[in-house]
C-alpha cells in the first residue's frame, strides 16, 4: 500500500521526472525525503536552488494535510503508478526524462499490444476528422491501443475511432483474451490533473475513454491545463507509442512537436500526405519532406512497422449498397471535403427538389453526412477509397 | 384686435390641430406668448418680429398677445412660426380675417421673412382634412408631401410677403386662383434600385431564400464569408417585394414626413424602403428617441426591408430592443410627454460572417479555435435568432461563376411569382387578422398547414435526426407553407418540408464539426 508520503513526492511541482528518479535513488522511502532537511537533501541529489525551494516548502505541509491529498486522489479514482512500480509503462521507462509518476483514471496500455498515437491540428478539416477517426478506427479493430492528446479535432477524432470499433466488436471479445485477439482501446494524455476534463466541450469522451481505456496524466489533480505543460505531455504521447502518425498539422504545430519527440525517442513517424495547398497539411508534408514515413493505409503501415495484427472484424460490417442512378451521380460528386448545396446544383445539374430527394436518399442509406448546415461528405469509413 | 389661425402639432404620427390667438391692444408695447410652449416655439417671438421688420411691414408698437391652445398640449416643432406671424399680421388688421378662416398654416420663417421647409407636414395635412378643412398653406418645398392628401387646395408658402398676397387673392376667388395655380402633379414613380436579381450569378439557394422570404414575409439570416454578396443579395431582395398598397404608402410616408426626410421618398412613394444602418448605431437611433421622440430605423424601414449587416456586431442592447417590436409590429415609446407610437411592420434580414475571419468551413483559410468561433457566434441572442425562420449560408463563389454569361431569372419575374404568393395568402387568412405565413399562430398552424401524410413523415424523421425544437418544428411548417403557395399547392407536399429544412436555424452543434 502506497503512504501518504509517497503521494507528497509525486505531486511535487518544478522538479523533473529525471531528478526525482534519481532522489529515490538515494532515498528509497519517500517519508525520509520529507523528514530530511532541504539542504542536506541539496547537496546529496545535486538540487537546484529552485528545487532546493520547492522541497522545502513542500516539506510545510503537515501529515493531515498529506493524507488530505492522498485521499483525495484516491476517491477521485485516479491510480498513481510510480517508476519503481512493475505496472510502470516499459515504453516509457528508456526515453529521456521519463515522468516519475503517472495518475491514471481507467488503465494503462497493455504491454503485449503495439501502440499507435494519432494525432495532429486541432483547427482542422472535416476531412481530417474523417481520416483520423478511420485510421483510430482500423487500428482498434486490429488490436492496436490508439494513443492521443483527448484535444479538439485530430486527437478527438483518433480516439472516437477507436472507441466505434470498441463499441461495434469490444464488448464481444474483452473477456475473451486469447493470444491477442482483442480490440485495442484508446488513451488520452492530458496536460492537466487527470480529474479534469479539458476542453470541457470532451466531456463525454473523458468520460468514455476512462470505461474503454485510460485517461494519464504525469500532473497530480487539481492541476489546471497550463499552455506549457502541453508539449510537455507531448513526450509521453509518443513515449507510449510504437509509432506516431500526424493527420493534419499546419506549418507551426504542435503535432510537429511530438514528432519531434518521437524521433527522439527513437518511434517512427508517419505523415498522412495532402495537397501542397492545404494549409493544414503543410506541416506534415514537410514531415514527408523530412524523411517521415508516408502514411497510405493502415494495412500497410502496419506492415512497414512490422506488427503483426489479427483483424478482428467489426460485427456490423455494412452491407453492399445499391444506388439508383440519379443517387449515384449525387455520390460521385462527393468526396471528404464538404461540399455545399449550391456546388452540388451546379455539378449535378439537378433542380432543387431532385437534389433534395437524392440527398435524403442517400443519407438514409448512410452513404452521406450532413457534416454542417447543408454540406454534405461521404461518410464510408471502413475503408479508404 | 382679436384673430385666430389654425395650425397642428405632430404627436407620434399623429397631428392634432392648435388654434393659435393673437390680441392686440393699447398699453405699454411688448410681446408676449403663452400656452406651454417649448423653447424652439419661445424662439418663434423673434423671428417672427424680425421677419416682419425685414417684409417691409411697420407694425405700431402695442401690447400683443399670442395663445396656442389646448393649452394641455405642450408645443414643440418649428413650424409655428407662420400661424403666428400671420395671427399677428391679423390682429394689427393687415390680413383681413376672413383671409385665414379654413386654411390650416405651418411652416418656419427665417428673420428675412422666407418661408423653410418643416417636417411633419403630411400628418398635419390629414389632420385638417379629418377636421374639415379644405385648404393648407405650406412651405413650397413641403408642397409634394402635402399633395399626397387628395382633395385638398394647397397653397405653397415662399415668403410672408406673398403668402399675405396669396391669400387675398385666394378670398376673392377661391377658383380663379386654383386655375393660375396649377401645382404639377407629382412626379412618376421611378425605382431608383440599381440591383437587380439578374445581376447576381449562381447562388441558388440563397436567392431562393430571398424569395421565400419576401413571399411569406419571413426574417431571414444570411451567414457567410466577408464578399460573398450578402449585401447584395438584401438590396436585390428589396426589389422583389411587391409595391405598396395606397394605405401603406401613406403610413410610411407619415413616417418620413415626421422625421423630415420626406425627400427620400418623393419620387418613389410605392416602392418599399431598404434601410440598412451601420453597426454602430444606438438603441436610439434603431428604435426611434429622444425627447420627443422621432422615429428610428425601424420605423423609417416600416413595410419594407430592415438589413442588418455584421448582425454580430450590433451592440447587444441595440438587437434586444428588436425583439418586441419584430413581434408587435409597432414601437411604441414612452415619454413623460406622453406615448409616441410608430409602426414598425418590417422584415429583417441579417448578415453576418460564420467566425471571426469569415472562413469557416474552409478550414484551409480559417483557423479559428473552436472557442473564438463559439464566443462569436454568442454575441447573437437566442431569443433574436428564434424570431428568424430563415438561415441560409452564403459561400463565396469561384470568379468563373461570377463572370458567367448565363442569363439570370431578373427580379420582375421573382416579384410576380412573390406577389402571386402573397395572393394565395391573403385570400387563404381572409379577415383573420393575418397577413402572411410568417405570422401563423402556432394554434392555427393544423388549420392552415395541412400536411400530406408523406411531408408529415419526413418533418417528424427531421425532427429527431435533427433534434430540433417546437419552435423549430413550427417554423419548418410556416417556411413549408410559403413554398406551397409559391406553386399554389394547397397542401405541403414532402418536397416543401424537405426544401424547407435547408433554411432551417444553424445548428450550433455541427459548427463544432
Amino acid at each position: 500500500m502506497r503512504n501518504r508520503y509517497e503521494f507528497w513526492f509525486c505531486a511535487l511541482p518544478s522538479i523533473s521526472g529525471r531528478k526525482k528518479i534519481h532522489m529515490k535513488g538515494i532515498f528509497p522511502e519517500a517519508e525520509e525525503i520529507y523528514r530530511r532537511n532541504p539542504k542536506e537533501l541539496q547537496k546529496r541529489c545535486g538540487l537546484t536552488d529552485k528545487e532546493k525551494a520547492v522541497l522545502s516548502e513542500g516539506q510545510k505541509l503537515t501529515a493531515a494535510e498529506l493524507d488530505e491529498n492522498m485521499a483525495d486522489c484516491i476517491q477521485k479514482g485516479i491510480n498513481l503508478i510510480c517508476f519503481e512500480d512493475r505496472e510502470y509503462p516499459s515504453r516509457l521507462r528508456h526515453i529521456y526524462n521519463p515522468p516519475y509518476s503517472l495518475y491514471v483514471r481507467g488503465g494503462l496500455p497493455r504491454e503485449s499490444a503495439p501502440a499507435v498515437a494519432v494525432i495532429g491540428a486541432r483547427n482542422c478539416s472535416v476531412y481530417g476528422t474523417r481520416t483520423a477517426e478511420r485510421i483510430g478506427m482500423q487500428l482498434a479493430e486490429r488490436g492496436v491501443s490508439v494513443i492521443s492528446g483527448m484535444a479538439l479535432g485530430i486527437d478527438g477524432a483518433g480516439h472516437r475511432g477507436a472507441l466505434r470499433a470498441l463499441r461495434a466488436g469490444g464488448t464481444k471479445d474483452a473477456e475473451q483474451n486469447s493470444e491477442g485477439r482483442r480490440t485495442g482501446r484508446t488513451y488520452g494524455i492530458l496536460g492537466c490533473g487527470a480529474d479534469i476534463c479539458y476542453p470541457a466541450g470532451h466531456r463525454e469522451l473523458y468520460e468514455e475513454l476512462i470505461r474503454q481505456g485510460g485517461v494519464i496524466s504525469e500532473y497530480p489533480p487539481g492541476v489546471s491545463p497550463r499552455a506549457m505543460f502541453f508539449p510537455q505531455r507531448n513526450r509521453i504521447i509518443s513515449g507510449l507509442s510504437d509509432g506516431v502518425i500526424v493527420v493534419e498539422a499546419r506549418e507551426k504545430s504542435g503535432a510537429l512537436i511530438t514528432a519531434d519527440f518521437a524521433l527522439e525517442q527513437g518511434k517512427e513517424v508517419y505523415g498522412v500526405p495532402g495537397r501542397i495547398s492545404d494549409s493544414l497539411s503543410q506541416g506534415t508534408n514537410r514531415l514527408l519532406r523530412q524523411g517521415a514515413g508516408i502514411f497510405l493505409s493502415v494495412e500497410d503501415f502496419l506492415k512497414e512497422m512490422d506488427i503483426f495484427t489479427a483483424f478482428i472484424e467489426a460485427s456490423d460490417k455494412k452491407p453492399k449498397l445499391s444506388l439508383e442512378k440519379s443517387e449515384r451521380l449525387v455520390y460521385s460528386c462527393l468526396d471528404l471535403s464538404p461540399k455545399n448545396l449550391d456546388m452540388l446544383l451546379a455539378e449535378t445539374m439537378f433542380s432543387f427538389p431532385e437534389l433534395m430527394e437524392n440527398l435524403e436518399s442517400l443519407r438514409k442509406k448512410g452513404c452521406i453526412l450532413e457534416v454542417y448546415h447543408n454540406y454534405y461528405i461521404r461518410s464510408e469509413l471502413s475503408d479508404f477509397p | 384686435m382679436y384673430s385666430i389661425v389654425s395650425t397642428a402639432i405632430v404627436c407620434g404620427i399623429q397631428s392634432v390641430l392648435i388654434q393659435v390667438e393673437a390680441d392686440v391692444c393699447d398699453g405699454m408695447p411688448a410681446f408676449e406668448m403663452v400656452g406651454v410652449l417649448s423653447s424652439e416655439v419661445k424662439e418663434a417671438r423673434e423671428r417672427v418680429k424680425a421677419a416682419v421688420r425685414n417684409s417691409g411691414i411697420r407694425l405700431a408698437p402695442k401690447k400683443v398677445t399670442v395663445n396656442l391652445y389646448p393649452a394641455d398640449i405642450r408645443k414643440t416643432g418649428t413650424s409655428f412660426d407662420l400661424p403666428i406671424a400671420l395671427a399677428v399680421l391679423a390682429a394689427h388688421g393687415r390680413i383681413p380675417q376672413e383671409c385665414l378662416e379654413d386654411i390650416l398654416f405651418a411652416g418656419e420663417i427665417s428673420l428675412n421673412g422666407e418661408v423653410r421647409a418643416a417636417s411633419g407636414i403630411l400628418p398635419m395635412a390629414l389632420a385638417a382634412k379629418e377636421e374639415g378643412k379644405q385648404t393648407v398653406c405650406v412651405p413650397r418645398e413641403n408642397v409634394k408631401e402635402a399633395k399626397i392628401v387628395k382633395g385638398m387646395t394647397i397653397l405653397p408658402a415662399d415668403s410672408l410677403n406673398q403668402v399675405i398676397g396669396m391669400l387675398e387673392e385666394f378670398a376673392r376667388s377661391p377658383e380663379q386662383f386654383q386655375k393660375s395655380n396649377i401645382i404639377e402633379e407629382t412626379g412618376q414613380d421611378i425605382s431608383c434600385s440599381d440591383s437587380d436579381f439578374a445581376g447576381i450569378h449562381g447562388q441558388k439557394v440563397l436567392k431562393r431564400a430571398c424569395e421565400i422570404a419576401a413571399a411569406g414575409r419571413h426574417h431571414m439570416l444570411m451567414i457567410g464569408a466577408p464578399g460573398s454578396g450578402k449585401t447584395m443579395a438584401a438590396r436585390a431582395a428589396a426589389t422583389i417585394l411587391p409595391p405598396m398598397t395606397e394605405e401603406e404608402a401613406l403610413e410610411l410616408a407619415k413616417i418620413y414626413s415626421v422625421s423630415g426626410r420626406f425627400g427620400q421618398r418623393e419620387n418613389n412613394f410605392r416602392t418599399r424602403p431598404f434601410c440598412s444602418p451601420h453597426h454602430t448605431i444606438s438603441v436610439a437611433g434603431l428604435a426611434g428617441g429622444g425627447a420627443v421622440p422621432k422615429p428610428g430605423e425601424l420605423s423609417l424601414a416600416h413595410k419594407g426591408i430592415l438589413f442588418l449587416d455584421e448582425l454580430t456586431e450590433f451592440k447587444r442592447e441595440v438587437l434586444e430592443a428588436l425583439r418586441q417590436p419584430l413581434e408587435e409590429k409597432i414601437i411604441r415609446l414612452v415619454r413623460s410627454s406622453g406615448v409616441y407610437c410608430y409602426p414598425a411592420d418590417i422584415m429583417l434580414i441579417g448578415a453576418m460572417n460564420p467566425c471571426g475571419c469569415g472562413h469557416y468551413p474552409d478550414r484551409d483559410r480559417c483557423t479559428c479555435s473552436a472557442a473564438v468561433i463559439e464566443r462569436h457566434l454568442n454575441k447573437l441572442s437566442r431569443p433574436l435568432l428564434d424570431r428568424v425562420d430563415l438561415t441560409v449560408e452564403v459561400k463565396r463563389l469561384p470568379l468563373s461563376e461570377i463572370l458567367s454569361k448565363e442569363p439570370e431569372e431578373t427580379s420582375e419575374a421573382v416579384r410576380e411569382r412573390v406577389w402571386q404568393a402573397q395572393k394565395v395568402q391573403s385570400r387563404r387568412f381572409g379577415g383573420s387578422g393575418i397577413f402572411y405565413n410568417s405570422q401563423i399562430p402556432v394554434s392555427c398552424i393544423g388549420e392552415f398547414c395541412p400536411l400530406e401524410p408523406e411531408a408529415g413523415q419526413t418533418l417528424q424523421e427531421a425532427f429527431e435526426r435533427l433534434e430540433m425544437s417546437a419552435r423549430g418544428y413550427y417554423r419548418t411548417i410556416r417556411v413549408a407553407r410559403t413554398i406551397a403557395d409559391l406553386e399554389h399547392s394547397e397542401k405541403i407536399c414532402r418536397r416543401h418540408i424537405m426544401e424547407s429544412l435547408i433554411y432551417r436555424e444553424m445548428d450550433r452543434k455541427l459548427w463544432e464539426l
